[in-house]
């Protein structure tokens, strides 16, 4: 029975505060009975407060301020009066932050959100996270990926990046699952193809869409951009495919990790229980959220809450959606397999499939607002950069690096054309190629040898004016990922490369440019370095500097020791294991033992008449280890911070485990500044005693200039081979690339330090390299391959990790 | 020496091992057989190297006599030595002379870990002499043409005072093994665990994954050795996740985060 009660009969009550007083009068004249006797229902230090929280909502958001009254019975259930003032204040954050719907959320879910925070139930957060994620992510991807926080997640092909926090759930564990289904996604992403389509593959399908809306390409955008732009509601067509792309992806997922997806079950479900009611949208936008919906769980056939309209065109939908990924999906497909992206049933279909929802909901009246993203965006242009990036990057390694390998009278010899016809392949040159440069798979001498032309047609050889020049390794492989990229290598890169043709000395990028001149150096440490382009050496080339480091008053190695104490214990014990493991010599002249196994055959060789051997002791020979170890520090300027003081503290256990083991050691560190200044810093010689002057001088190590690694690694050869050892150990410690001030910078640095590790090793030295960097980068495995190496991606245990790797290479 | 007999006829191969070629390396045994030249398989472990001898001396219809390498392996526990029995002094072939005399596969399991005056041993008969000298009976063996030499060693360790010497390496033909490739390894896992396919087919996706890893501190990824064996505990009745982590997680790592990791992997494909 409805009630016309007039004003002053409502309110029997009065606020004691102004603010309050007014949301009464307010509420009273809305004709808001309910809230009022509700409020009414609170004892009055209650009601006061909530009031006076009401008010203060009520300025900033009407909306918010009722629904902050509606919620308040719930929050009061499990908060504490004097909480409200929190919660409120944590919903303004919200809001602000992400608006009504979030913070309308946020209140309802106070339990979830709002209360596990006040019992120190935060969510998980993405750096949290990381360690266990990362591994998971490129064990999966099987190479480098790198993890990155951002509001929304998305990936440029490089990064995959992640919300920082995930605080969906309420344990830790379950909020993982959601990092690891996101992650997973954009991987899928990735593996999937649909950010490295391209429409000229679809010119059909393009060609119709023209015809349909009478949109042109703009021809600068990058894939999928370029094709959503064919539409007139271009965002529309974006969310579309994004839907399709997410719902081929899930299919994928469902096919090759079951497990993931079932684990996965409640947090779609969660995930869709925070998306806005189709009921709250319009126009497609509602139709659209449905599908969302569908594709999160795959539940919602029916379509609730849409009108007999929608829900036709929805179940119209659900079908070409249901189609997504689906023909030629091969299940047998391992994980490493590549290439689903550009098979049937691949981002092509979905482009179709866009327009056919596209016209869909081109029934529908009403502007299309942009729903929530699913699991994920899109960001074209950001691949594409990275995309350019990485291509830029390998044209001028690929016209550097072949510049400098050919004879400069090649460039006089040849004349490239741009129109030079294939340039890949296994086939034999044309007979009038005169004077055209190409790449050729093989080598056209003896005929009945040559092989059928690979499937990818690796060049190996570059044909100029009749000539052939079989190309080094490095180039080789420049040009075969020039090739995976743009289907094959330029012209233009030939022509470029032989433009510079002998250019090193003169253009290239190597250290002869600049002022350093030509000139060879004199001195006694003057080492070579290893020209990768010329494939010889640079005679004379680098000054090293031996110089002392002034030991530093410092508690630096005890303060270490005292942090490590609970594993310098178990450190020590090991390191004393494999001293006393040191080889028991059997079958010895004397010994502290007898060897009953030589006595037993001694006996019998005396029996059978062979003159019984005198050999029956075992003799315990601790000098049988015989390493010498020199441990190579990069003191250079990017190791300032984090990276050298976990160095110096690797160092400093290191010392303590090899003073129980009794190996002898070295330590040295290096820096300097272009070819003439290499300079080579002495922490600790061969036979020196670990003394407090050493330790001083370990105390003293800090981040200098550059990373010319040739020089020292060169040095320490030279020293170590004049050392009389059973075993010679160098071990360099570094971060990131070598570089130097001048152009020892890129492959040249990689290739010289490369060389002279391998120089290490052919002088009877065991080289071992350990770099810190935050992920393992290409160049690595090819630098470092040769010897043995290993790579730390967080710093923070390269000092209890150098002791483990010691032993490793020791034992 | 009828014991001795007795002895060779024990490693003998009856029933046709099972093994999946994955390339050419039959047909190269086979050839290296031929001409009488010693066999090196190098690769990490449990990928098949030992199976693979098993098949090949079936294959030639020679006995295959193993010996796993060790530190504290001498001469004589190779070569022989006398023995007493009954007051009396009696020679005992060790296996390497009990492989030359029978014309046998000897096959020298990680050889790296024998002592290097141990390997040396193994010098004239891995050239063209073929020739072992048993000092001790004043004897040489020649070798006679059916008898072959093959060591293995796996290169992924990284200790520097286990390194083959250069005169060692340089007598053999190398084989280079490594994990099969993936429908290989499946048909494999499938038929060495009794499987299905699919299952199998996730346990080397499993391995495949954990391969991934070796940059990020793992030191070698899951063998298929492992695989089999969850692929048997699976068939058993144990839950997959769980046969993976006790099969393969743990076997590989102790190190909290990257066990963390490899168990993300499994869960996510079983
Ligand atoms: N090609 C193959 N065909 C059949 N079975 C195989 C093959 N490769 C590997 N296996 C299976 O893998 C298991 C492990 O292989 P195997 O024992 O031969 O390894 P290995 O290389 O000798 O390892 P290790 O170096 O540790 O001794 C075998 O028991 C076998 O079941
Ligand atoms: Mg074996």
């Amino acid at each position: 029975m409805p009630t016309t009660l007039n004003r002053d009969e409502k309110v029997t009550w009065k606020s004691a505060t102004t603010a309050g007083q007014a949301l009464l009068e307010e509420l009273a004249y809305w004709g808001k009975d309910d809230y009022l006797e509700r409020l009414a229902a609170y004892p009055e230090p209650v009601r006061e407060e909530v009031l006076r929280l009401a008010a203060a909502i009520w300025p900033v958001s009407y909306a918010l301020g009722y629904n902050f009254l509606d919620q308040v019975d719930k929050g009061l259930s499990c908060l504490a009066p004097e909480q409200l003032a929190e919660w409120v204040k944590a919903t303004l954050d919200v809001y602000e932050r992400e608006g009504l719907q979030a913070a309308t959320r946020y209140l309802a879910e106070v339990e979830d959100n709002f209360l596990c925070r006040l019992r120190g139930e935060h969510g998980l957060s993405l750096t949290a996270a990381t360690s266990r994620l990362l591994p998971y992510l490129r064990g999966l991807a099987g190479g480098e990926l790198a993890l990155a926080p951002a509001p929304v997640s998305w990936t440029d092909g490089e990064t995959i990046f992640l919300p920082p926090e995930i605080s969906l759930f309420k344990q830790s564990v379950a909020n993982f699952t959601v990092y690891k289904l996101l992650a997973t996604f954009q991987w899928g992403l990735l593996k999937l193809g649909t950010l490295t389509g391209d429409l000229a593959m679809f010119p059909g399908l393009a060609k119709e869409l023209i015809n349909r809306y009478g949109r042109q390409p703009a021809g600068e955008e990058p894939f999928p951009a370029d094709f959503c732009s064919l539409f007139p509601a271009p965002r529309q067509a974006a969310d579309l495919l994004m839907l399709l792309e997410s719902q081929r992806v899930l299919r994928y997922l469902q096919q090759q990790l079951p497990g993931l997806m079932r684990d996965s079950l409640p947090v779609c479900r969660r995930l869709q229980s925070r998306r806005p009611a189709p009921a709250s949208l319009r126009g497609p936008s509602r139709v659209l959220e449905a599908w969302s919906r569908w594709v999160l769980t795959g539940e919602g056939e029916a379509g609730e809450g849409l009108g007999p309209e929608e829900k036709k065109l929805y179940r119209q939908g659900l079908l070409l959606l249901a189609a997504a990924g689906e023909p030629g999906e091969d299940a047998a497909a391992p994980v490493q397999g590549g290439g689903a992206g550009q098979q049937e049933g691949g981002v092509g279909q979905s482009l179709e499939l866009t327009a056919g929802l596209y016209q869909l909901l081109a029934e529908l009246s009403g502007d299309y607002e942009r729903i929530e993203p699913l699991l994920g965006i899109l960001r074209p242009a950001a691949v594409q950069a990275v995309r350019l990036r990485r291509r830029e990057e390998r044209r001028q390694r690929f016209v550097e690096a072949l510049g400098a390998f050919l004879p400069p009278e090649a460039a006089t010899s040849a004349t490239t054309d741009e129109e030079a016809g294939p340039v890949t392949g296994g086939a034999p040159p044309p007979p009038d190629s005169e004077g055209l440069a190409m790449l050729i798979g093989r080598s056209g001498e003896g005929d009945e040898e040559r092989e059928p032309p690979a499937a990818e047609g690796a060049p190996e050889y570059l044909v100029i004016g009749g000539r052939e020049f079989k190309l080094p390794e490095e180039i080789q492989a420049l040009a075969r990922e020039i090739q995976n990229d743009l289907g094959r290598v330029p012209p233009r890169y030939l022509s470029a490369a032989v433009g510079q043709a002998g250019g090193s000395a003169i253009r290239g990028p190597g250290p002869a440019a600049g002022s350093d001149g030509e000139e060879s150096l004199v001195g006694p440490l003057v080492y070579d370095e290893w020209d990768y382009r010329r494939q010889g050496f640079r005679k004379d080339w680098c000054k090293l500097l031996p110089k002392e480091l002034a030991p530093v008053q410092s508690t630096f190695v005890s303060s270490t020791l005292a942090r490590y104490r609970g594993s310098l214990h178990q450190l020590k014990r090991q390191f004393e294991m494999m001293r006393l493991q040191q080889r028991h010599l059997r079958r010895q002249r004397d010994g502290d033992e007898i060897d009953f196994d030589a006595v037993v055959e001694s006996l019998a060789d005396a029996q059978a008449g062979v003159s019984p051997t005198e050999k029956l002791f075992i003799r315990l020979d601790r000098d049988e280890r015989n390493i010498a170890a020199v441990f190579l520090v990069d003191m250079s300027s990017s190791t300032e911070g984090w990276v050298s003081l976990s160095l110096k503290e690797a160092l400093a256990l290191m010392c303590e485990a090899l003073e129980v083991l009794g190996d002898r050691y070295a330590i040295y560190g290096f820096s300097g500044m272009r070819r003439q200044r290499s300079e080579f810093y002495h922490v600790k010689h061969l036979d020196e005693p670990y003394s407090d002057l050493v330790r001083g001088r370990l105390a003293a190590i800090n981040p200098r200039e550059y990373t010319r690694m040739g020089p020292p690694i060169r040095h320490v050869t030279k020293l170590l081979t004049a050392v009389d050892a059973r075993v010679r150990l160098l071990i360099t410690l570094s971060d990131g690339k070598p570089e130097d001030y001048d152009d020892y910078k890129g492959d040249y640095a990689i290739e010289d330090t490369r060389h002279a590790l391998i120089e290490a090793r052919a002088a009877g030295v065991h080289p071992f390299a350990i770099t810190i960097d935050r992920q393992a980068q290409d160049y690595i495995p090819h630098l470092y391959g040769a010897v043995s190496y290993c790579f730390i991606d967080d710093v923070r245990k390269l000092p209890l990790r150098l002791p483990g790797i010691y032993r490793t290479l020791t034992t | 020496m009828p014991v001795q007999q007795e002895r060779i006829e024990e490693h003998r191969i009856t029933a046709e091992p099972y093994y999946l070629p994955r390339g050419e390396e039959l047909e190269i045994a086979r050839m290296v057989y031929a001409h009488r030249l010693p066999l090196l398989l190098k690769g990490p472990t449990g990928c098949g190297k030992t199976r693979f001898m098993e098949y090949l001396a079936w294959e030639l219809e020679r006995p295959l006599v193993t010996v796993s390498c060790h530190d504290d392996l001498t001469t004589g526990d190779l070569v022989g030595r006398y023995l007493i029995r009954g007051g009396e002094a009696v020679w005992m072939d060790g296996p390497l002379s009990l492989a030359v005399r029978a014309g046998a596969i000897c096959y020298l399991d990680e050889i790296v870990e024998a002592r290097k005056d141990t390997t040396v041993v193994i010098h004239p008969l891995a050239d063209d002499r073929r020739e072992l000298p048993v000092e001790k009976l004043g004897e040489l063996l020649t070798a006679p043409p059916e008898f072959m030499l093959a060591v293995s060693y796996n290169p992924g360790y990284q200790s520097v005072l286990k390194d083959l010497k250069q005169s060692t390496r340089q007598r053999f033909v190398a084989l280079e093994f490594d994990y099969p490739a993936a429908e290989f390894e499946t048909e494999i896992v499938a038929r060495e665990a009794g499987l299905d396919e699919g299952t199998a087919r996730n346990l080397v996706k499993v391995a495949t994954m954990t391969r991934g890893l070796k940059d990020s501190g793992l030191q070698e990824g899951a063998s298929t050795r492992l695989l089999i064996h969850a692929g048997k505990l699976i068939k058993g009745g144990i839950a997959p996740r769980t046969a993976c982590r006790v099969a393969v997680c743990a076997p590989l790592s102790d190190e909290p985060e990257m066990l963390a990791a490899l168990e993300e992997i499994v869960s996510s494909v079983f």
